[in-house]
């Protein structure tokens, strides 16, 4: 049995003048024990999909189920299984992190031994310690996430919801964040996160999807995605080449003050040769998460706009 | 989770989100006493003396009332601005014990002036041990109406802005149109089947009657205008409202 099952689901939001259809008749099972990650454009509908599985919003068509309980008909068997961290949650603003983990432990019928040494360990694992007694209201945006990622990190839940855990926190936290998580993985929790960090994608889930218009456009490894590219090697060029002239020899993305160009392994030589004959600098190295992801969305609304 | 977690589960949310605030920042309490209180003045000074015990009951009253208000934005505001609703929805702990440890916390607000408005109460006229008992009770009953009303109200709304207005109106027509802070008798003949629609009215008839205040409502029906026929109302006002915030109430968007 998965963890989570999504069959034919499908949420269209009834709002004035246009209805909006969020998801569209999507079919996802994740297996347990998995890190699976989301990822789209904002609007793709990742929250919604969360929302429906986490019983915190009615779909509209299709089932889900956690652990084999359905997430409409059967709430109170789901509930006690989870834990959610919403996207852009907020902390009670007069409590500090340590009341906020060991507080909602308790909640959730923790003991009390057991809350006090959980959010010990979290406090301590998520860099919380220095600012564990100061209450929310004074707290940095970032260590405010960081409190609410741990509160239900805590939790030890058998299936996590983590709906861009991340948001705001440095790049020091964000690993803190990701060895938690991490760890409960290994503990035997599911998790399904959302991420706009490709690299954090990368870093932390077994599997991925990627939504689009309130569909599943990819689902499987990051490196089964970068696959899809169809390129191997990805230069990037500072001076020396134009964007144009690169086009024919693969998937062009030009930024501000550098190209970056994914193509085949037989073109490596010729282009760099080119471009540091004209004093550019090329670096050369596989096809990132990133490229992919652009590479894939792009051609999914290229297609829908033809 | 067992009854007994999540009835423990209720008290801990009481005492975090009820308790917690008031202990670190005291001037919350103000909040609840200001109107009530500013009745109570008025009266104090336009009205006849011996109309003021009436005022100090319907001070009770008003706060008990006022926990509907304050369970409505409560909860709105933690699950529309904060998100923490869903943070409790999406686990173990029943919507009953949510709902509870919501209401409780009102409760917690609201115990400062109960406390305030019974002293006074006490000081302007003898009341027995017994009558405070059965006051208790009123306010207890009529926290319990207020508050389920305030939550199903506010789970229909998913706009914060919108749900603002309507507390002030709803829970003010519930608390100073009806004879809360005045005696039913002031209330011409034929109105006062108007005044036996909000329940309200019941809770101060049995209150004024708890603490010896006559002034009860006179429709002529003796069996209306008994106590035992508000006793009988509130009771199925109760269950009503308690039934819509468990039943009807959106745990879930739509
Ligand atoms: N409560 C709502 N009422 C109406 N439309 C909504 C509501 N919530 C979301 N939508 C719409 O549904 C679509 C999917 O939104 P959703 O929040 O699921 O996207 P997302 O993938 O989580 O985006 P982001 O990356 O920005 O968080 C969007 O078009 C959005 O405008
Ligand atoms: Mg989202």
């Amino acid at each position: 049995m998965d963890a989570l099952e999504a069959v034919g689901l499908s949420k269209t939001y009834a709002r004035r003048g246009a209805p909006v259809r969020a998801l569209d008749r999507v079919d996802l099972a994740i297996p347990k024990n998995a890190l699976f990650a989301f990822l789209g454009r904002n609007g793709a509908g990742k929250t919604t999909f969360i929302k429906v599985a986490a019983t915190l919003l009615l779909p509209t068509e299709g089932t889900v189920t956690l652990f084999g309980h359905d997430v409409v008909a059967d709430p109170a068997s789901v509930r006690p299984l989870m834990a959610l961290v919403p996207q852009e949650g907020k902390l009670f603003f007069h409590l500090t992190p340590r009341e906020h983990v060991y507080e909602y432990l308790r909640v959730r019928g923790v003991s009390k031994e057991s809350a006090t040494s959980r959010t010990d360990a979290i406090l301590e694992a998520m860099g919380l310690l220095s600012h564990q007694n100061v209450i929310a209201l004074r707290l940095s945006g970032g260590l405010q996430q960081r409190t609410l990622v741990a509160m239900v990190l805590a939790t030890e839940a058998p299936f996590l919801f983590l709906d861009e855990p991340t948001l705001g926190m440095d790049p020091f936290a964000r690993r803190q964040v990701w060895e938690v998580i991490r760890r409960a993985a290994r503990r035997g929790s599911t998790v399904l996160l959302t991420t706009h960090y490709l690299d954090e994608a990368e870093q932390l889930s077994d599997e991925l999807a990627v939504v689009e218009a309130g569909r599943i456009l990819y689902r499987g490894t990051g490196e089964a995605l970068k696959a899809t590219v169809g390129r191997e090697v990805r230069l990037q060029f500072s001076g020396g080449v134009r964007p144009e002239e690169l086009e024919p020899f693969g998937r062009v993305f030009a930024d501000r003050d550098r190209v970056v160009l994914l193509t085949a392994r037989a073109s490596v030589r010729e282009l760099t040769e080119l471009a540091l004959s004209r004093g550019g600098e090329v670096t050369v190295g596989p096809v990132t998460l990133e490229e992919a992801f652009l590479d894939l969305v792009g051609r999914g609304i290229g297609e829908d706009e033809s | 989770m067992s009854f007994r977690t999540q009835a423990n589960a209720a008290l801990r949310i009481c005492y975090f989100n009820g308790i917690m605030p008031l202990w670190r920042s005291p001037l919350l309490i103000a909040a609840v006493f200001l109107t009530p209180f500013s009745f109570l003045f008025f009266l104090y000074v336009i009205a006849p003396r011996s109309l003021f015990p009436f005022g100090v009951v319907g001070g009770i009253l008003f706060t008990a009332l006022f926990t509907g208000n304050g369970m409505l934005n409560d909860c709105a505001y933690l699950r529309l601005e904060r998100q923490l609703q869903q943070v409790f929805v999406a686990s173990p702990v029943s919507p009953l014990a949510y709902l509870l440890g919501m209401a409780l916390s009102e409760l917690a607000f609201a115990l400062p002036a109960t406390v305030l408005f019974t002293s006074i109460l006490v000081l302007v006229r003898p009341v027995s041990p017994l009558a405070l008992a059965a006051l208790l009770g009123v306010v207890l009953v009529t926290w319990l109406l207020a508050t389920t009303l305030g939550f199903f109200i506010s789970t229909l709304f998913a706009q914060l802005r919108e749900i603002w207005p309507i507390g002030t109106l709803v829970f003010s027509l519930l608390s100073v149109l009806p004879p809360v802070f005045y005696p039913a008798t002031e209330i011409p003949a034929r109105w006062q089947w108007v005044a036996l629609l909000a329940p309200s009215t019941y809770s101060a008839q049995l209150a004024d009657r708890a603490v010896g205040l006559g002034g009860g409502i006179s429709t002529g029906v003796a069996f209306v205008d008994s106590p035992l026929f508000a006793v009988g109302m509130l009771v199925a006002v109760t269950l009503l409202f308690g039934g819509a915030a468990l039943f009807l109430a959106r745990w879930r968007e739509p």
